[in-house]
């Protein structure tokens, strides 16, 4: 700008003027920067320590299920000499296969009934008023608090009664029901912040109670039901104590591996052993970036205004 | 299309506010109905009411003669453009537009169709597989008005659908509301803050004021025949200039105003337009004075009793005119309408207390007038307003249509509300 090689025209105007005296005016500016970029450096010391943290022992597992046993041992941190691809097909040989089949069933059967039943509950709690409505949300919030250890002789005896011990429809609803708490309180809080006037545009446009919640206001969570169902599939997946009890016949994967190690001071497979743990992990890995870019797009997008 | 009918409507929340009181409203098959006032004045809960989004806690509202209190939203088949447009933000245009109509289970060529012709007439047409997010604020506008008028409905309900655009798109959109409503012939109701959209676009205006309805006329009536102070402080922009003044009748017969130490004279005519004002000769009346019926007199001519002066203390040349503020020496009006009109104009401070009025007059373009100068201000006496200054209400007599029933509590009866 003109003015700006001129500072000392006294006729400047007043925003012509900043712009021509940038020097005093800019230094708390750039002081500012330089403190960001102090807390820059702060944070990302910190995440890059502990993404460090989390990236050693996924990858030396993953590099360790690619090992022999004596290899696993002698040099833990070295690369295998050759991959030894076939500790994956002896791990399947031992039920690894089998294992995650009823892992993935349960936990997608699970997911899907936590999501349904959750977003329902949630709904409604957060968008109609009804005697009763703060309580039943704060008994969803006490279940959360909830160790579900506490509960695991009563509810073993309630599954076995029901004659539901090692099956799959057992499993999901004990599932179901471990989750949902958490789920409920966060798309609670979610389905407050969708703007009322689409779901009153949608009830002028003809639409039911159950239209509004399907056809307008569950796709609008959909970064909320993205996240929390991420969250569900992740804590589901890792669930260990209650399969235990409740399936021992039919075992997930956590068990599967529990037992693989504990056999291992009989068999002395370790690579089989760190095969089956890279089979666990890899689903939810993928699972999480298939998603997380959308998780992101949602939650930064926000609602349309 | 249909009549829609507010028989005593009054809407008391569950928390012994009231937002609406004996609200009375005739809309006739394929009007155009303005509900106008400041924010808080209950025209969006009335609006709503008829919407169905809001229970209706006295009187009844009826659409095409059917009672509609206990029926729900879907089924009264009126459609609802709403301020925030509240588009379906994860559907197409075309899926947001043709929503209505796929709950309604019709034949996808009968959407399809209705959905082109709709984006047709709202210039949408390149639009339809764009998600809202990617579209200007006019275009979402267009959409939220698209939804409303592909389903046909008996009636249109539009919450001040303009508020959120600029000020050069709503001038736009202001005429195509207009023309599609007229081409479409639906009945509407609308809502808004704003009285130049009121003007421009109601067939008949409805003003309201804490829940109550204080006058329902065609605009040009409400701009020239206010019931109230607050009507006319309400509607006009600038505002209509209202000072403190005294009736006198003189020696001769005639008839003037006084205006602090100055004299305005009035026609008979005026009077037996007016026979009340009779009642106030000697009395304090508030006069009210459109910027319009005011001219600077070295260009409208001297006119003996016709002007007033006062010094100047802003000119604004508007180019079509000059805004010439001036500080005339006389009490200012301040009422609870007056007030209320203030604190919405953004809490105008108003001082009770002051011996002089800051009022605006529009001056013609050939004005030389300048700022501290001496203005001698010709006024258009014939034109000017009287009100009553303990209750506010405009001053007429028994004959005149607009103060048949008692202002302040009911609806002032024009011509239109009869049909």
């Amino acid at each position: 700008m003109a003015v700006a090689t001129q500072p000392r025209e006294p006729a400047g105007v007043d925003e012509n003027g900043s712009a021509g005296k940038p020097a005093r005016g800019t230094r708390p500016v750039s002081g500012g920067a330089s403190g960001d970029s102090a807390v820059n450096v702060f944070s990302h010391t910190v995440l890059i320590g502990w993404s460090i943290l989390v990236m050693i022992p996924f990858l030396w597992a993953l590099v360790a299920s690619t090992k022999t046993s004596r290899e696993i041992f002698g040099d833990p941190w070295a690369l295998p000499a050759s991959p030894q691809w076939s500790n994956f097909s002896s791990a399947w040989d031992k039920g690894v296969g089998d294992y995650l089949l009823n892992s993935l069933i349960v936990v997608s059967g699970g997911v899907l009934l936590t999501m349904l039943l959750g977003s329902m509950t949630a709904y409604v709690l957060a968008r109609y008023e009804f005697r009763g409505n703060r309580f039943i949300y704060y008994l969803f919030a006490a279940g959360m608090m909830f160790p579900v250890f506490l509960a695991i002789v009563p509810l073993f005896f309630v599954v076995q009664n029901l004659g539901m011990l090692s099956t799959y429809h057992g499993l999901i609803l004990v599932y179901v029901a471990y989750s949902l708490p958490f789920t409920v309180f966060f798309m609670h809080s979610f389905f407050r912040t969708l703007p009322t006037s689409v779901a009153e545009a949608a009830i002028m446009d003809g639409a039911s109670h159950t239209g509004v919640f399907f056809r307008v206001m569950l796709p609008m969570a959909k970064p909320g039901l993205l996240s929390i169902a991420i969250f569900n599939v992740l804590g589901q997946w890792n669930q260990f104590v209650l399969p235990a009890f409740l399936s021992p016949e039919k075992p997930v994967l956590a068990q599967g591996i529990a037992t693989l190690l504990a056999s291992q001071r009989y068999e002395g497979d370790w690579g089989a052993l760190f095969a089956a743990l890279t089979v666990a992990m890899v689903p939810v890995v993928v699972v999480y970036l298939v998603f997380y870019r959308q998780v992101q797009a949602g939650l930064t997008g926000g609602t349309l205004k | 299309m249909a009549e829609v009918v507010l028989s005593h409507v009054g809407k008391v929340y569950t928390d012994g506010t009231r937002a609406v009181a004996d609200l009375n409203l005739e809309i006739v098959d394929g009007e155009f109905l303005v509900l106008v006032g400041p924010s808080g004045c209950g025209k969006t809960t009335a609006l709503r009411m008829v919407a169905g989004l809001e229970d209706i806690s006295e009187g009844s509202v009826a659409i095409g003669g059917r009672v509609v209190n206990k029926m729900p939203s879907r089924d009264r088949d009126v459609a609802m453009v709403f301020q925030s447009y509240a588009l379906y933000p994860h559907l197409s245009v075309r899926d947001n537009i043709g929503f209505g109509l796929k709950l309604r289970k019709l034949p996808k060529d009968e959407i399809n169709s209705r959905v082109a012709d709709a984006a047709e007439v709202l210039g949408l047409a390149e639009h339809l597989d764009r998600k809202p997010r990617n579209l200007s604020g006019g275009q979402r506008q267009r959409v939220a008005m698209g939804r409303a008028i592909v389903r046909e409905p008996q009636a249109f309900l539009m919450d001040e659908p303009l508020s959120n655009l600029d000020a050069k798109l709503r001038v736009q959109m202001r005429a195509e509301i207009g023309r599609i409503q007229r081409d479409l012939g639906v009945t509407t109701i609308y809502v808004t803050h704003d009285q130049t959209e009121a003007m421009t676009l109601g067939d008949r205006v409805a003003v309201m004021r804490k829940g109550v309805l204080q006058q329902i006329a065609p605009p040009q009536v409400l701009y020239d025949r206010p019931v109230n102070l607050f009507v006319a402080g309400f509607i006009g922009s600038p505002a209509m200039n209202l000072v403190h003044a005294t009736l006198e009748r003189g020696d001769g017969g005639d008839f003037t105003v006084a205006v602090g130490d100055q004299r305005l004279q009035v026609s008979e005519k005026v009077l037996s337009e007016r026979p009340d004002l009779e009642r106030y000769v000697g009395k304090a009346v508030i006069v009210g004075v459109r910027p319009e019926d005011m001219e600077d007199a070295t260009v409208a001519g001297d006119a003996e009793g016709r002007t007033l002066t006062a010094p100047t203390n802003l000119v604004e040349p508007m180019g079509s005119d000059v805004m010439a503020h001036l500080t005339l020496a006389a009490r200012a009006a301040v009422t609870e309408d007056i007030k209320e009109l203030a604190e919405d104009d953004g809490g105008r401070v108003l001082d009770e207390s002051a011996t002089t009025t800051t009022i605006i007059a529009r001056f013609s373009p050939r004005t030389e007038l300048q700022v501290d100068d001496e203005a001698k201000v010709y006024v258009d006496t014939d034109r000017l307003h009287y009100f009553d200054p303990d209750d506010g209400t405009a001053i007429w007599g028994d004959d005149n249509p607009a103060t048949t029933t008692t202002p302040n509590t009911s609806q002032g009866t024009t011509e239109g509300e009869s049909t």
